[in-house]
């Protein structure tokens, strides 16, 4: 929409003459001419509420002086903020805003940064007010969030944003006048996303975090702007802190990608970086256990071992994995590390667990490694089709665009997800939907087919590509007429005239953004799911069209810039083909050095090779495969078998235990660098505190090794190895406001509709497998908690406080049929094995599903089947089958 | 006999009426409504409206055709009507009587205003505390659907007219009307600012309409009889036909009276609610609801309506006349309206909600004895900061007591300070510090 030319009307402050878009209001307006209106209530958020008064102005013309905030700028208007009469007005309300006020700035967590406070300063505010104060009684409120409704001034922005923008509402004016007090909706300590937004957006310190309550004077704090490490999303936060000490993390308004909106994580997940259980040493296996060495020894250890298994073994016989939480500069040195120093291909980062599938897809149908849309099309997009999401869980910020394009702009929302439009503590996107179809994990496939056989026997093919590439359209059309709707509605339980009505909307839409989301890509069959979504697109018309496009979202928070990085077996820096001479040549003319020409081993591979005895010695960064894959890979088997095994760690997790070296990582909250967020977009990383105890950032480790090795990779600081990849993948991470999203290559996409597209259609257009549910049984779905990420947030005391253990969320209808309630114990089962859990029982989980975030879920992975897709080598073990049972 | 013709009270003043749908049919009931529903194209059922000059009833007397004309002309999609049956205002019972004495007289109105601003739907947001209304509207509802007066295809018309009866649960301001449409839609019950009116964005962001129940009674007469014999009624041309007056306080008879607007208050007062209840001179009296400043008797030869009671300084309002006698305390009755007031504040916006707490608390003491010369001044500055500054007209309706006892009997509060003085002359004393 950048390109629509905007009315403007134009208008006079204070004798400013400013010129605004029309339909901005006076208070917006005011702000751009340099005339700060004081207010409390307004927020450029929320819609206008005009309850606090306080932004009164003169308007020409008009006899009651006006409020500013829910005034819309008109031509010729005559606005006068500072006359006598409006400021006695501002006096006036600000009197009696202070009136009930307990003038308690000595103890309040906001003095210092209170609105309240300054307008009292700037108004020199004294008051007649001598009567009795209303006084609240104190009430617990929330394990992370307190109030101190004496201070409230009633301005109900927090009210707002919970319903607003979160879509929660949690919180409620209970009570009458001025007995109004913010109470949770209903008789309970809230219960909500725990997002923060309200303590954020309180102009005063009526609403404040537990966490850091009492801690600090504003004025203490030392602030460091960095990107959040909990998500793909990359919110900006601001991390502010203490003598070393994390006091607590916020995000300013119009700051980021997020616009200061952040989730549970983000704002109250900040503990993890500095939880008593960090590795702060470096450790040796001796004789069987870990003990603690300096760092020379360590990595003296490592490159004798190191050299000692090169040269019986050759470079084949190392792997490496890295972590999709590191930054740009540490995949880069990562993958620069492994091929250079070591020799191999053998590597690869978290981006496999599904991210790969996203990408890969993209890359081969237009030609592109990331998004071809940003945040801003998802807001002004006006059809957006959600797959697999779970977004409010998963992709937390993403979901709030969402919510901002329905809830603001009259998007139409499709969704298919394993979700029931239900009210809840939480937010439920499915709630937001024009058209929802309620469809298990496992059949997302079958109604990604049902979408396009809708679209191409509804004849919704767009002429430009049935004439360009008929070939292509009459074999999709061929493969989708294979499929009978009979069979689509056994598989979905969806009708044909719903996937009309969806593929019609689908059609209709003029910026359509398609968004694929963790649990599809993470399925089984997630690439070929991705593939046909691109093919919805392309077959509809919209995947060129300007505001359209895919978007997959990444789980970890630096999944993209792994990909990007080339810390992914198959491809090199750039996300280039590794098998392709050009890419390489350019490569080795870089590095001034030839790369290793055997194909690498991935994830699983790696496993496999050290399992039979290939692969001698891993290199893992931050990752956690003994944790984190199912048993049936036999992965602590395997890395038990290694002669080196070498870990950069923050926290001893399950493989860390079985190094023989492990040494101690510097946290994102410790480092420098940058972070490339789902939509492609790089971020600057900046050290909120040195590092813990003797930890070092990731890279620097590595460029201690390479130095321990003989073949130096050296860099002063992360920025030079930032210049390095912006030589090698020019412009890279050039940081800005925004992203610039590339568009779709046309000679890809020719490549894709002439050829490419051939070789698995068969497969792709054929109705994934359906599992008959057997009586006492459910499908058992792995997921993302909207209060942790991976292993890491379990170190975080304030989401242990929202989230302490694991549970089984489960649909009320199954819930009564195995006689079970929340809280009671539950014992899963099937033939690999069984795992106990407690029960919370939930309407927005569908019948016949059972949810267990992973989080927790060690135990449980035994139960799930691993299944490798052949051509990705995405492990997808997210479903498994299980029977239930009470446990006593 | 009544002095004039009788329109809205006249069934019910009929021995025996008991407000069915046969005795309202039989007394020429709905034929107004046989007469234009699916006939007579809506704009001229507004267009009569316009001409009777039909002034809203609820208080503010805006008139009702012209509010009907701001609907948008060319909407698709539902409309909706409110009627605004929370009568709340103390000193205010005529829609009461209206309601639970002659049902089927608003719902006929209710349906000729539906078929008028073509909304199919019309809600009736009646006061809680009234539930023998609410029943016995709803068993209208009930027996003017069976005889077709209401719901789909209306008398075979193909007009649709949907009656519901919703009652509020105890809030005065959620007789604001976008207090009431927050409240219809299951909100909180607090004024939205305007604009955006109702008539644009009303209940369910839907163009809207929201009439006293006494405006809509009016409508089958109009109809009826035609606007020019309404407006030939009262004192035209502003203030055209009858108003239920409701005469409480110190009087002999209090009650509703129907008279046509303009008679004066002393007619009001001594004719039709028998003069003075213990033949005391008339101190004060509230003309229109507990909103309107306090008039005294210097205005007894005010006309009621609209604009002769606004040029006397006050406002015609709901038609509440609260009378007072000679010996009533002013600062006591303004305290006992302000803790109304108080009581019912929303809190929504600042100046409102902290206002009233304070102007209440220094009532108090004033009228405890616990006062100070300085609290006169202070009263006057927040209420007019108050005055003008807030989301809805509670604002001016809260000050209006107090500012109106402080201009006419300044005394009674200063008499009070000054008591309030001499015995705690010593405490007064400054102290003095001594080494």
């Amino acid at each position: 929409m950048a390109n629509q030319t905007t009315e403007t009307v134009r208008l006079m402050i204070d004798g400013i003459s400013i010129s605004v878009p029309k339909g901005t209001l006076v208070i917006e307006a005011a702000r751009q001419a340099g005339v700060m209106i004081p207010h409390f209530c307004y927020h450029p958020k929320l819609k206008p509420d005009a309850n606090c008064r306080m932004c009164l102005v003169e308007i020409e013309r008009v006899r009651k002086l006006q409020t500013s905030c829910s005034t819309v700028a008109t031509e010729g208007m005559a606005v006068r903020t500072a006359t006598t009469v409006v400021n006695d007005a501002h006096k006036s309300v600000l009197e009696f805003i202070l009136a009930n006020h307990p003038l308690d700035c000595p103890v309040c967590d906001q003095g210092g940064r209170c609105d309240l406070q300054d307008f009292s300063h700037q108004y020199t505010a004294t008051s007649r007010f001598a009567e009795t104060k209303r006084i609240f009684q104190k009430e617990y409120f929330s394990p992370l969030i307190e109030t101190q409704m004496n201070r409230c001034v009633q301005c109900l922005r927090c009210v707002r944003y919970c319903d607003e923008v979160m879509d929660v509402k949690a919180l409620a004016p209970i009570g009458r006048g001025t007995m109004t007090e913010i109470k949770s909706f209903g008789n309970h300590p809230l219960d909500c996303e725990f997002c923060g937004g309200c303590v954020q957006i309180c102009p005063v310190g009526a609403i404040t975090s537990r966490l850091s309550m009492y801690e600090y004077r504003p004025w203490m704090l030392k602030r460091a702007d960095t990107i959040c490490t909990f998500c793909g999303d990359g919110c900006q936060i601001t991390v502010q802190t203490k003598d070393q000490e994390l006091i607590e993390v916020n995000s300013a308004h119009s700051g980021g990608r997020n616009n200061g909106d952040l989730c549970a994580r983000g704002y109250f997940g900040f503990h993890a970086a500095s939880h008593p259980d960090r590795v702060t040493h470096p450790l040796i296996r001796r004789n069987g256990t870990l003990v603690e060495a300096t760092w020379e020894e360590a990595l003296l250890f490592v490159a004798e071992q190191t050299n000692r298994i090169k040269q019986a073994h050759g470079p084949q016989a190392f792997g490496g994995l890295i972590s999709g939480r590191c930054t740009n500069e540490e995949l880069y040195l990562f993958q620069k590390f492994m091929r250079l120093t070591i020799g191999t291909n053998n590597l690869d980062s978290s981006a496999r667990y599904g991210h790969v599938n996203g990408v890969q897809a993209m890359r081969r149908v237009q030609g592109t490694h990331r998004w071809t849309v940003t945040f801003e099309d998802i807001v002004q997009a006006d059809v957006l089709l959600l797959v697999g999401t779970n977004i409010t869980e998963a992709n937390p910020i993403t979901g709030l665009k969402v919510k901002e394009a329905v809830k603001k702009q009259e998007a139409t929302l499709l969704t298919i997800e394993a979700l029931q439009p239900a009210v809840g503590t939480i937010s439920n996107i499915t709630n937001l939907s024009k058209q929802h179809l309620c469809v298990a994990p496992s059949q997302f496939g079958a109604a990604v087919l049902g979408l396009l056989k809708a679209v191409i026997e509804g004849d919704h093919v767009d002429p430009g590509i049935r004439q360009r590439a008929s070939d292509y359209v009459s074999a999709l059309s061929h493969a989708v007429r294979q499929i009978a709707w009979e069979d689509l509605a056994v598989s979905t339980g969806i009708s044909s005239d719903s996937f009309a009505q969806m593929a019609a909307s689908v059609v209709r839409g003029r910026r359509v953004v398609v968004l694929a989301g963790q649990i599809l890509l993470r399925s089984q069959g997630g690439y070929g799911m991705c593939l046909n979504l691109l093919d919805l697109l392309l077959l509809s018309g919209k995947l060129t069209s300007p505001g359209c496009g895919f978007a997959p979202l990444a789980e970890e928070n630096n999944d993209q810039g792994a990909v990007e990085m080339g810390a992914v077996a198959e491809l090199l820096p750039g996300a280039l083909d590794l098998t392709d001479q050009d890419s390489r040549d350019r490569m080795a003319r870089a590095w001034k050095e030839e790369l290793p020409l055997v194909p690498g081993g991935t994830l699983i591979e790696m496993v496999d090779r050290a399992s039979a005895g290939i692969i001698k010695s891993l290199f893992v960064v931050g990752e956690n495969p003994v944790g984190s894959l199912p048993s049936q890979i036999r992965a602590k088997e395997a890395l038990s078998k290694l002669d080196l095994l070498v870990c950069q760690e923050l926290f001893l997790t399950e493989t860390a235990a079985l190094a023989h070296v492990v040494l101690p990582a510097a946290s994102a909250m410790e480092k420098a660098g940058t972070f490339t967020n789902t939509e492609g977009h790089a971020q600057a990383v900046r050290p909120a505190i040195d590092p813990v105890g003797d930890s070092r950032p990731d890279w620097e480790i590595l460029s201690a090794f390479s130095v321990f090795l003989g073949a130096p990779l050296e860099y002063g600081e992360a920025k030079e190895i930032l210049k390095e990849i912006r030589s090698v993948i020019p412009g890279y991470g050039s940081l800005g406001p925004s992203p610039i999203a590339p568009t779709a290559d046309p000679s890809a996409i020719d490549r894709y509709v002439t050829e490419g597209y051939r070789h698995d259609v068969a497969i792709r257009y054929t109705l994934p497998p359906r599992a008959v549910r057997q009586e006492g049984t459910v499908q058992l779905g792995l997921v993302q908690s909207l209060f942790h990420s991976g292993k890491f947030s379990t170190h975080s005391k304030g989401l242990l406080q929202i989230e302490p253990s694991a549970f089984l969320q489960m649909n009320p209808v199954d819930a009564a049929r195995f006689a079970l309630g929340s809280g009671d114990r539950v014992r899963l089962s099937n033939n690999r094995g069984q795992f106990i859990t407690t029960v919370k029982v939930l309407e927005r989980v569908p019948e016949g599903l059972a949810w267990l975030p992973d989080h927790f879920a060690q135990e449980a992975l035994r139960l799930f089947d691993c299944v490798i897709d052949p051509d990705t080598k995405v492990p997808s073990f997210r479903t498994a089958t299980v029977s239930v049972l009470k446990a006593t | 006999m009544p002095k004039y013709e009788l329109i809205l009270l006249k069934n019910m003043m009929q021995p025996g009426y008991t407000g069915s749908l046969q005795e309202y049919e039989r007394a020429g009931g709905y034929q107004a409504l046989r007469k234009v529903v699916g006939k007579v194209p809506p704009t001229e059922v507004t267009m009569a409206v316009m001409k009777s000059g039909l002034r809203g009833r609820g208080g503010a007397g805006f008139p009702t055709g012209v509010k009907w004309g701001f609907l948008p002309k060319d909407y698709q999609g539902p409309r909706y009507l409110c009627c605004n049956a929370d009568e709340s205002e103390p000193g205010t019972f005529k829609d009461r009587q209206l309601m639970e004495r002659d049902p089927h007289q608003l719902l006929e109105g209710i349906v000729l205003a539906c078929y008028a601003i073509g909304a199919e739907s019309a809600y009736i947001y009646i006061r809680g505390e009234l539930v023998l209304a609410a029943k016995i509207l709803e068993q209208a509802i009930a027996e003017a659907q069976a005889a077709g007066y209401i719901g789909a295809n209306i008398l075979g018309t193909g007009i649709t007219a949907n009656v519901w009866v919703h009652r509020g649960a105890g809030a005065y301001i959620c007789g604001e009307e976008t207090a009431l449409l927050e409240s219809l839609e299951g909100k909180r019950g607090l004024p939205r600012f305007k604009p955006p009116f109702p008539a644009t964005n009303g209940l369910y962001n839907k163009p809207t309409v929201v009439n006293n129940v006494e405006t809509l009674a009016n409508l089958p007469h109009i109809i009826g009889r035609g606007p020019e014999w309404f407006a030939s009624i009262g004192s035209p041309p502003k203030s055209t036909g009858t108003r239920v007056f409701c005469v409480s306080g110190h009087v002999k008879r209090p009650g509703n009276y129907e008279v046509p607007m303009g008679v004066t208050f002393r007619e009001l007062i001594y004719e039709h609610a028998g003069g003075m209840r213990s033949d005391k001179p008339l101190k004060a009296f509230i003309p229109g609801g507990a909103s309107a400043p306090f008039l005294t008797s210097d205005h007894l030869d005010v006309k009621l309506d609209f604009e002769s009671v606004a040029a006397a300084g006050s406002m015609l309002g709901s038609g509440g006349v609260t009378v007072m006698e000679e010996g009533t305390p002013m600062v006591w009755a303004a305290l006992r309206l302000m803790e109304f007031f108080y009581h019912e504040s929303c809190g929504k916006c600042s100046p409102c909600r902290e206002g009233s707490s304070w102007l209440v608390q220094t009532m108090r003491r004033i009228v405890a004895k616990r006062g100070q010369m300085e609290d006169l001044e202070t009263l006057v500055d927040l209420c007019k900061n108050i005055e003008g500054r807030t989301v809805c007209a509670f604002g001016e309706a809260e000050v209006a007591p107090i500012m109106s006892t402080l201009k006419y009997w300044r005394s009674e509060y200063v008499t009070l300070i000054q008591e309030a003085e001499a015995a705690n002359l010593i405490r007064l004393e400054p102290t003095v510090a001594r080494h």
